[in-house]
């Protein structure tokens, strides 16, 4: 870090003529945010012996202003002597409706100032302090400026630029206040973190607390109720090692009951699986998860996202394999049906929560290779499933036709009951189905011809 | 003059930064006495006469039981104080004392006929700053019937909606002059730390050992409208409760605040009735059906998602909604929904898992109740005040809420003119339990007050200043229950 700031500063500052705040200088070159005044100040100090007026600055002023009148001078601060409960024990007299007759215990408040001010402007805005607890440089400017609303910029670009680092280790380095009893969901798709996991994680533990708020949390605690695209969006993340969810991984398949075969089928389709593992044993071997965001929708077919270009999976393999079997597709989308059908009744009661979460999820609807496994936490089952919809559009002739496309659909429904209730519903349920669609053509004109 | 360590004014070399404490944590047990049940179970068919019953058998013991203490032995002349049930039974000439609820005819205050008139209007009359206009009539009702009042001791301090018992003779023409009123008073106060030991002492666990309580830190109307003017106030803001802002002994004194309380109106023009100016606006664009994409501004609810995210690292924080935000209208207002804070809710439990989170985002209802550190706080978006200061002349803010308080019932004017839920079997808005800390955002400026009750209760009042106006944050101590307040400016450039 030694001279890093410089060369930042000096391209930002001087060659570029960006304001730089010291928060947006901590995050570029990872240092403590109050290292960050310091350099902000050499910097200043520096190019303004330099050459004079080559460098503007921004102070900010934390204290006491003048117009506030303590009762008790300086120790104020501490507030004990402000506490002045000394109205009188309360009296009701008969002839006054209003409880206080007296004038009631206003209380004499401490008031500390924060004040942003140009470098023209701070002497005269100092002299207004009584007292000043702390000063620095809040932001470097390459020349006077008029409005101070333009430093929020830099904040923008934290924001954007530098959002994809945990927040909740970012204390550390950056100083800012830490809380260990914060707690953060992750994301949808990843499976919960597991107590030998967070061991394994590249970031070393911070605090006993923190490794084991993972395990004393219980599950569903870190499952993450929003959409994946909240992470892959924004670009934030999780330290999600690997190693963890390939764990998990295994865990959920065991876990995970009949239905999930349907998405395995589909999985077949994609050819993922040797990938997959090949994934799986590289990236065991690097334990540092190169971008965390990527990993947020992982389980079984985790990894052949990031193999397989994921469009030429979606569209051109995923419509191959359709037409090649479209026989097996026709059964398998029956069952599917059916399985929808089957799922609908204990839907209505959580599907407020996720219908909301929907228009959030513009992002992973365009990656459906992490799509068809499910997830099972905290009793709801996510994930996505292939369905199919109609789509109606104009062809060539102008004519407006409609068509049947297979669409991924997110979903998360309360668990289905242990896995042997599942295989019965199921099959009943198609076949009551097709003799249902049987009956009414066939069994209607028998009996139609038997009446006459 | 500037505290050395306070100075940042110095250059390489750099030192190592000061050693800062975690943050102090915050014993936290939310009370969920405003959360409407869901889905079907959700009427709105009741009348409002129910709740109007219900307040006034709710609050009737202890009305009567305040009268009796004061006016027992009350006589004039010869003749002695008696009480009557019902207001309708007020005899002319006799000195009686009756309980009611209080109903005010006022000139100026809405009525739906005007609104239904309002229409063929060509102008608009401009929205009320007050609904007295010189000529009201104030009631007693009950079950039975009316009672029209008057006399000096009303002083116009009363409102439509509060019980109170009222000791008087009834006159010729009618109208019952009264001569002293009397109300509920301040309900009983639990205990600090009652309703945690009682959850404890249920399961049988020991009481922990607590540590000196941390401070919370309120701001009301942050009112993010996605323009930049407010930004750089809201940046500041950040820096400050995350502890990046200032030196050692500012960013160590604010690791001791541990919660952040926000009172209602995080958005502007964000509530889902808008208001007549916005609607007028909205009526001269375009007409179309549906949702319109270039209509809707999500920047504002991104800004107010970004900023708390990026401070619910390191600071719990309990979200209250108020009349601009995107929440129901009618009080009480229900938790701001997860899907507006795509990021930040992510510190928050899952609605499906828990409604609350005891640290992170807790998304609340307004008004909100609960625990913390101990203490009973309830807490409101400011808009039962805002329509209660309509009600009368030359009242402070402050005197509001103790008012409210004091009559036990923190919503007096709705239904009456405050959108509300219409109760059937019980009224929340009743206060059952005096608060330690009782706050309401969103105000003109800045109040605290103690008060104290008939049984040594004794209150915090807190008004909390717009921050969109006065910039101002107010913490509280909870171990001393002192007041602070932190003012954030921007010096411009002068001109």
């Amino acid at each position: 870090m030694a001279d890093t700031y410089k060369e930042y500063l000096a391209a930002r500052v001087i060659n570029d003529g960006r304001p730089v705040t010291y928060r947006l200088l901590s995050r570029a070159i990872k240092v403590n945010v109050n290292i960050a005044k310091q350099m902000l100040y050499e910097f200043h100090s520096n190019q303004n012996a330099k050459k004079p007026k080559s460098v503007h600055a921004t102070y900010l002023i934390t204290g006491r202003k003048g117009d506030f009148k303590h009762t008790n001078g300086t120790n104020g601060r501490d507030g004990e002597d402000t506490l002045m409960q000394s109205s009188p024990p309360y009296m009701s007299s008969i002839p006054s409706s209003m409880p206080e007759p007296e004038e009631p215990s206003e209380i004499v408040v401490p008031k500390t100032s924060i004040v942003l001010v140009r470098e023209e402007e701070l002497e005269k805005t100092k002299a207004e302090f009584d007292e000043v607890t702390s000063i620095h440089i809040y932001s470097l400017e390459s020349g006077p400026i008029e409005n101070l609303n333009i430093l929020s910029v830099c904040n923008h670009e934290i924001a954007t630029e530098h959002a994809n680092e945990d927040p909740l280790e970012q204390w550390r380095t950056l100083g800012s206040i830490h809380n260990p009893y914060i707690k953060r969901r992750v994301a949808k798709y990843s499976p919960p973190l597991p107590a030998t996991a967070s061991k394994a994680a590249p970031k070393p533990a911070p605090k006993p607390s923190v490794t084991t708020q993972p395990k004393g949390n219980d599950v569903a605690g870190l499952v993450r109720r929003g959409s994946a695209s909240e992470d892959n969006t924004s670009g934030r993340s999780t330290p999600q090692p690997t190693v963890g969810a390939s764990n998990t991984l295994k865990k959920s398949d065991s876990k995970v009951p009949l239905k999930r075969n349907v998405s395995d089928i589909f999985k077949s389709f994609a050819k993922a699986k040797p990938k997959a593992k090949e994934a799986e044993k590289s990236k065991e071997t690097t334990p540092a998860p190169p971008e965390d965001d990527q990993m947020e929708g992982m389980s079984e077919d985790e990894g052949d996202r990031n193999d397989t270009p994921e469009v030429k999976f979606d569209d051109e393999k995923a419509a191959a394999a359709r037409k090649a079997r479209e026989d097996r597709e026709e059964t398998l989308r029956k069952m599917m049906e059916a399985d929808d059908d089957d799922d609908m009744p204990d839907a209505p009661l959580t599907e407020e929560n996720d219908s909301q979460d929907a228009p959030l999820d513009k992002a992973s609807t365009s990656k459906p290779a992490e799509s068809d496994h499910v997830i099972v936490q905290g009793g709801r089952r996510r994930g996505r499933r292939r369905v199919m919809k109609k789509v109606t559009g104009k062809n060539e002739d102008g004519y407006i036709v409609t068509k049947e496309e297979a669409a991924w659909e997110s979903f998360s429904e309360a668990e289905p009951e242990p896995k042997k209730h599942k295989p019965a519903p199921v099959k009943p349920v198609s076949t009551a189905k097709g003799k249902k669609t049987g009956k009414p053509g066939q069994g209607n004109i028998a009996s139609f011809f038997k009446k006459s | 003059m500037v505290s050395l360590t306070g100075n940042m004014l110095r250059g390489a070399p750099f030192e190592d930064p000061a050693y800062l404490p975690s943050r102090a944590p915050s014993a936290y047990n939310p009370l969920h006495t405003f959360d409407l049940s869901r889905g079907t179970e959700k009427l709105y068919s009741q009348q409002y006469a129910d709740m109007y019953f219900l307040r006034l058998s709710q609050l009737r013991k202890a009305v009567i039981e305040r009268a009796k203490d004061a006016w027992g032995d009350f006589a004039l002349g010869e003749e002695r104080a008696r009480m009557v049930d019902r207001v309708l039974d007020v005899r002319q000439g006799e000195l009686c004392w009756v309980v009611g609820t209080v109903y005010m005819e006022m000139g100026l205050k809405p009525n739906i006929l005007d609104d239904i008139s309002k229409e063929h209007w060509i102008a608009a009359p401009p929205p009320r700053e007050t609904y007295a206009s010189g000529q009201d009539e104030m009631m007693l009702e009950d079950e039975s019937g009316r009672l029209r009042v008057t006399g000096d001791a009303l002083n116009a301090h009363y409102v439509t909606g509060c019980v109170l018992a009222a000791l008087g003779t009834e006159q010729a023409d009618g109208t019952f002059q009264v001569i002293a009123t009397q109300y509920a008073d301040l309900p009983r106060q639990p205990q600090r730390w009652e309703r945690d030991d009682s959850e404890l002492v249920v399961a049988k666990k020991p009481k922990p050992k607590r540590e000196r309580a941390g401070k919370i830190a309120i701001v009301s109307g942050l009112e993010i409208t996605g323009k930049v003017d407010d930004e750089l106030a809201l940046d500041l803001l950040l820096e400050y409760l995350t502890g990046e802002l200032g030196g050692a002994p500012d960013q160590s004194k604010t690791t001791k605040i541990s919660r952040l309380v926000i009172a209602g109106d995080s958005l502007s023009h964000s509530s889902p009735i808008l208001s007549r100016e916005d609607f007028a606006i909205k009526k001269s664009g375009k007409k179309g059906y549906g949702y319109d994409a270039s209509a809707y501004n999500s920047s504002p609810t991104e800004r107010l998602d970004f900023l708390l995210s990026q401070i619910l690292p390191t600071l719990p924080i309990t979200l209250l909604p108020g009349a601009s935000d995107p929440a129901n209208v009618a009080l009480p207002q229900q938790p701001l929904h997860p899907a507006l804070f795509p990021q930040s809710r992510q510190y928050a439990n899952p609605p499906v898992k828990s409604n609350e989170s005891l640290e992170g985002l807790d998304s609340v209802t307004n008004p909100w109740e609960g625990d913390i550190e101990g203490w009973r706080v309830l807490g409101t978006g400011g808009q039962t005040v805002a329509d209660l200061l309509k009600y009368v002349d030359e009242v402070e803010t402050l005197e509001v809420m103790e008012m409210m308080l004091r009559w036990r019932c923190i919503a007096p004017t709705a239904p009456d003119t405050l959108w509300c839920y219409p109760f059937q079997d019980e009224d929340p808005l009743v206060v059952q339990d005096c608060p330690h800390i009782y706050f309401a955002g969103n105000q003109a400026k800045f109040g605290s007050r103690i008060i104290q009750g008939p049984a040594d209760q004794q209150v915090l009042l807190i008004a909390v200043p717009k921050f969109s106006l006065t910039k101002t944050i107010v913490l509280v101590d909870l171990e001393t229950m002192t007041v602070e307040l932190v003012d954030i400016g921007i010096a411009q450039a002068a001109a």
